[in-house]
C-alpha cells in the first residue's frame, strides 16, 4: 500500500521534486548526446532512465553524478544548483556499470572509503560498515580482496560502499547488466525492497524494459538524447506517449493511417488495418497523420465477419501460449498472442479483431 | 615419461646458458674475492682479508655509500619528473601516443658516448647554456662548476635514465582503470585524496619498478662519473676497474664486487618485503589466486 502511495507521489507535483533537470543539454564537439531535456524525480521513488544504447541516458546520470558538465541547463537537488558542485562534494553516489572497487582495498575498507570523509569515530565507522554488509548480505566477506568474489558479490559490495554515505539519491549505471539473467532477477527484488526500506531515491540507468517494469515507481524513457516519456510503467505500457515508446516498451503492433475525426479523448482513425475508433493522446487533429497501437495481447483470432485478415508467417511456442506473427495485405506485420494447444498454421489465412476500447492512437513520429 | 624427457633436454641449452653466463662468472669472482695477491701473482689460499680490508677502509666505505646515495637520489628525481609524464602520456594523449614513447626512446638508441658528448657541449665553459647566460648579461664569467662536477653527473644521469623510469610508469599507468578514479571522487575524496588513497597505490609497482631500474643501472654507470664529474668522478665502479686493471688486485676487485651484489640483494629482499606485505602485494597476491 505504501508503495502505491509512492507512486502517486511520483509526479513531484505539489511537493517539491528531490532532483529537477531543467534544459539538461549536453553536446560532445557537436555530437549531442542530450538535447535539453526537462525531467522531476520525487523523493523516495525508485526511477528507471530507459532507452537504448546512445541515446543519452548514461551522459545524463554522469552529469547529475558530476562526471561531467552540463553544456547547458540547470540541475537542481532540493532546489540547489548543482552547477560547480564537484563530485565529490554533491550527497549523490554512484553504483558504476563494472562495480569500479578499489582492488587494493578490502571489502570492509572499500565501504569504509567514503566515510572517511564525514565526522566520525572510528568505532561508528566500523559500524556503519558493519550494517551496510549486513544489509547486502556480505559481512562473512568483509576481509576479502575484490578479485576473491563473483559478480555478484562485487555488485553488493559496490552497493554497500554506495549506501552506507546514505546518499540523498543513488545512481546506478547499468548496474545489473554483467549478472547472469537468474541472479538479475534476485537483485532486482532485493534492490526494491531496499529503496522500500530506506527510503533512498534511486535512479537506475538500463536498457532492459522488463528490468525497468520490474523496479519502476517511474520510468524516463529516452530515445535519441529526448525524453519520450515519464510515467509510470502501467502508464507507459497502457497510454505511451509516442509511436517510439509504445514500439520500444513491449513492441506494440503499429499502424499508420490518418486521423478522421476527434471527439473528446477518442479518435477515429483510418488504417490500412480498417477504420477504428479508439481513445488518443491530446492534442490530435482531423487530418492529422498518426499511428494505432495494439498491444499483441490484445488481439483475437475471429471466427466470423469484421476485423481484418492477414497470413501467418511464424509460430513460436513460449510456454504459456503461442506467439503469432502475420502479414496482412497492406504488408504490416503483425504479433499476437494465442493462447490455444495448437497455433494456426503457418501460411494459412486468419481473420483478426481487437476491443477498439483497448487501442491506442499517438502522433506519427516527425521525420529525422 | 618421454615426453617429460624430451622437455627436460630441451630445456636444457636455457640452464647451461644461465649457468655459463651468469652463475660461473659470479661464483669464479666469488672465490677470487677469498684469495690473496702477492707481487703479482694470485695466491690461492682462501682467506677474509680482502672483505675485512673494505670495512676498515674509510675510502672504500665512503665510494660505496657514495654509489647508492647517487643511485637512490637519481631515482628519486626521475620518478619525480617522470611521474607527471607518465600520467600525462598514459592519460592525456590520445592519437598521438607512440609519437610520445618513441620520442622518449630516441636518446637511447644513440649510445652513452654520444650523449655525454652532447652534454659537454651543453654544459662547458664555452658551451651553450654559458654563452647563453653570458650573452643576456646574467654572469659574466662561465660558471665553471657546470661541467666536471658532481652536478653535471647527476644531470646527465638523470637525463640518461629517466625514460625506464618513464617506461614503468608509464605501464601503471595504463593498466589504472580511471573508473577508480571517479569513484573514489563519487565517494567523496578531493584531488589530494584521491592521489594518496588510489592513484599512488595503483601505480606503486610501476614506481618501484622504474625506481629499481633506475638505482641499479646509476649505480652500474661508469662513463658518465668518469667523463662529466672531474674530480668527483671517482666511484666504486672506477675503482674496481682500477683494482682489475692498473693495480692488479683481483681478489680485492671481487671483494668489493660482491659486497655491492650483498647489499644490493639484501635490500631488493627488504624491499619485496615490505611490498608483499603492504596492501597492495595482498592485492596482487590475491589476483593471482
Amino acid at each position: 500500500m505504501i508503495a502505491a502511495d509512492r507512486a502517486k507521489d511520483t509526479s513531484g507535483l505539489g511537493n517539491s521534486p528531490l532532483l529537477q533537470g531543467i534544459a539538461v543539454h549536453k553536446d560532445y564537439g557537436g555530437v549531442h548526446a542530450v538535447r535539453g531535456v526537462d525531467f522531476r524525480i520525487a523523493q523516495n521513488s525508485y526511477v528507471t532512465l530507459l532507452g537504448p544504447s546512445g541515446c543519452g541516458k548514461t551522459s545524463l546520470l554522469r552529469m547529475i553524478g558530476g562526471f561531467e558538465a552540463l553544456s547547458s541547463g540547470v540541475l537542481e537537488l532540493d532546489g540547489q544548483s548543482l552547477d560547480g558542485v564537484p563530485a565529490s562534494r554533491r550527497p549523490v553516489n554512484t553504483v558504476f556499470q563494472n562495480y569500479a572497487l578499489f582492488p587494493h582495498l578490502s571489502v570492509e575498507e572499500n565501504v569504509g572509503f567514503g566515510l572517511a570523509y564525514r565526522s566520525l569515530s572510528k568505532a561508528e565507522m566500523a559500524s556503519n560498515v558493519e550494517s551496510a554488509l549486513a544489509l547486502v548480505q556480505m559481512s562473512p566477506m568483509a576481509k576479502r580482496r575484490p578479485r576473491q568474489l563473483s559478480g555478484g558479490q562485487q555488485q553488493r559490495v559496490a552497493l554497500a560502499r554506495a549506501i552506507v554515505n546514505e546518499p540523498r539519491l543513488l545512481l546506478l549505471d547499468e548496474t545489473l547488466s554483467a549478472l547472469d539473467r537468474r541472479m538479475r532477477k534476485d537483485m532486482q527484488i532485493e534492490l526494491k525492497d531496499l529503496q522500500r526500506r530506506l527510503g533512498m531515491t534511486f535512479l537506475h540507468v538500463t536498457h532492459d524494459q522488463e528490468e525497468a517494469f520490474a523496479l519502476s515507481d517511474e520510468i524516463i524513457v529516452m530515445n535519441n538524447g529526448r525524453i519520450e516519456q515519464q510515467a509510470s510503467p502501467a502508464e507507459i505500457y497502457r497510454r505511451p506517449a509516442t509511436a517510439y515508446v509504445a514500439d520500444f516498451i513491449g513492441g506494440a503492433n503499429l499502424a499508420p493511417g490518418r486521423i478522421l475525426s476527434v471527439a473528446g479523448e477518442t479518435a477515429v482513425i483510418d488504417t490500412p488495418l480498417g477504420r477504428f475508433e479508439c481513445p488518443s493522446v491530446a492534442g490530435l487533429q482531423e487530418g492529422d497523420k498518426a499511428v494505432l497501437c495494439i498491444r499483441s495481447e490484445l488481439l483475437r483470432l475471429q471466427a466470423g465477419e469484421g476485423g481484418f485478415e492477414a497470413v501467418v508467417t511464424h509460430t513460436v511456442f513460449r510456454g504459456a501460449e503461442w506467439l503469432v506473427e502475420a502479414k496482412t495485405q497492406g504488408g504490416i506485420v503483425i504479433s499476437l498472442i494465442v493462447d490455444e494447444p495448437e497455433p494456426p498454421l503457418v501460411g494459412s489465412a486468419v481473420r483478426l479483431g481487437f476491443d477498439p476500447a483497448r487501442g491506442w492512437i499517438v502522433s506519427a513520429p516527425t521525420e529525422g | 615419461m618421454a615426453r617429460s624427457r624430451t622437455g627436460f633436454w630441451l630445456s636444457v641449452p636455457v640452464y647451461a646458458a644461465v649457468v655459463a653466463l651468469c652463475v660461473a662468472p659470479l661464483l669464479i669472482l666469488l672465490a677470487y674475492s677469498f684469495f690473496q695477491v702477492s707481487f703479482v701473482a694470485v695466491l690461492k689460499e682462501p682467506t677474509l682479508k680482502n672483505y675485512v680490508r673494505i670495512l676498515g677502509s674509510e675510502t672504500y666505505r665512503w665510494l660505496i655509500l657514495k654509489t647508492f646515495g647517487s643511485g637512490l637520489m637519481v631515482a628519486a628525481i626521475t620518478a619525480v619528473i617522470g611521474y607527471p609524464v607518465a600520467w600525462f602520456i598514459a592519460k592525456r594523449v590520445v592519437a598521438a601516443k607512440s609519437a610520445f614513447l618513441t620520442l622518449l626512446l630516441v636518446p637511447l638508441y644513440t649510445g652513452d658516448l654520444v650523449r655525454i658528448f652532447a652534454w659537454r657541449m651543453l654544459l662547458g665553459a664555452e658551451g651553450v647554456i654559458n654563452t647563453f647566460l653570458m650573452a643576456i648579461g646574467v654572469i659574466r664569467e662561465p660558471i665553471g662548476a657546470l661541467l666536471f662536477s658532481s652536478l653535471a653527473t647527476h644531470i646527465v644521469l638523470t637525463y640518461n635514465y629517466l625514460p625506464f623510469m618513464v617506461l614503468g610508469l608509464w605501464l601503471a599507468f595504463e593498466a589504472l582503470d580511471d573508473r577508480l578514479v571517479e569513484a573514489a571522487a563519487d565517494l567523496g575524496a578531493g584531488a589530494t585524496s584521491t592521489f594518496r588513497r588510489v592513484t599512488l597505490p595503483l601505480t606503486l609497482p610501476g614506481l618501484v619498478a622504474g625506481s629499481l631500474m633506475v638505482f641499479v643501472m646509476v649505480v652500474g654507470d661508469y662513463l658518465t662519473p668518469q667523463l662529466l664529474g672531474g674530480a668527483s668522478g671517482v666511484t666504486i665502479i672506477s675503482a674496481i676497474n682500477d683494482l682489475f686493471g692498473t693495480a692488479f688486485d683481483w681478489p680485492l676487485g671481487s671483494a668489493i664486487a660482491w659486497t655491492m651484489l650483498a647489499i644490493l640483494a639484501l635490500a631488493f629482499a627488504g624491499a619485496a618485503i615490505v611490498i608483499s606485505r603492504s596492501s597492495l602485494g595482498k592485492a596482487l597476491a590475491a589476483g593471482e589466486a
